[in-house]
């Protein structure tokens, strides 16, 4: 196994992270065009299905790769398009990975409580 | 092609063709403003509102309001292209044999189609105005 360095660790969670959020964003599609079938339709109790406390903590990670793929986004096109995104790539990951702490933990106080009220 | 080019000089020498040029491009673009359209989506409906309270009401009077069916079509159609972009660069990557890579690519396309159509008749197609207000009625009484 090729060994690299904080890049390709950058990588490899954006491609996974990429990879959930774009068939997250398919099944979300889906599930919020169930509206369609009005008031009556099964909307309601699909959502009430989503709700279970296993999808949330799913949506929960689905939240952590939504705030790491923009940020590390966000350093892509630093690299990309100035002369000096590429010399500090690696203290960027790393504040990447700061900012994604930054915003998450907050994020976790305010929703695992719901969660845990919902079980 | 696992490594890309890290600069919009090397992007130009390295792609043979102007679209995947182009892609190379809609990608950052594209990011740039999914950053702002998608982190205010997770903080409206999923840091403003409790996810467990939301339900058809909440769905209905969101779609009754024209710029959140604006702002909703911005989000589906830039998510939507760079989603299914960055799906296909992991085919063109992980998937070896040609005609392997075509397959998983047309039913990628053709799934993402049909759930495009799908997510945009339900932002364009029904007038939540009536349902939302006979919900919230129902909701009061």
């Amino acid at each position: 196994m090729y060994r690299g360095r904080e890049g390709q660790w950058a990588f490899i969670l954006h491609r996974l992270s990429g990879v959930a959020l774009a068939l997250y964003l398919l099944l979300h599609v889906v599930d919020i065009s169930l509206v369609m079938y009005g008031p009556e339709g099964p909307f309601n109790a699909f959502l009430a299905f989503y709700h279970r406390w296993p999808f949330r903590i799913g949506l929960v990670m689905i939240m952590a790769a939504v705030v790491y793929h923009a940020f590390n986004g966000l350093r892509i096109i630093l690299m990309d398009f100035t002369e000096w995104g590429v010399k500090y790539q690696r203290s960027m990951w790393y504040g990447v990975l700061a900012i994604t702490l930054a915003v998450g933990v907050p994020v976790l106080f305010k929703v695992l409580p719901e969660i845990w009220a919902g079980i | 092609m696992a490594v890309r080019p890290r600069t919009l000089r090397e992007a130009r020498s390295t792609y043979s063709s102007n679209a995947e040029l182009g892609w190379w491009v809609f990608m950052r673009i594209s990011g740039l403003v999914l950053v702002f359209l998608v982190l205010g989506h997770v903080w409206f409906n999923n840091i403003q509102v409790n996810v467990a309270e939301v339900d058809y009401a909440y769905v209905a009077e969101r779609l009754s309001k024209s710029w959140v069916r604006v702002y909703d079509t911005f989000l589906l159609g830039f998510a939507m292209l760079h989603g299914m972009n960055g799906l296909r660069y992991s085919i063109e990557d992980y998937v070896q044999r040609p005609e392997r890579r075509f397959w998983w690519k047309m039913a990628l396309f053709t799934v993402a189609g049909v759930i495009f159509v799908l997510g945009a008749m339900t932002l364009w197609a029904f007038s939540f105005d009536e349902m939302g207000d006979a919900v919230r009625s129902l909701n009061q009484e």
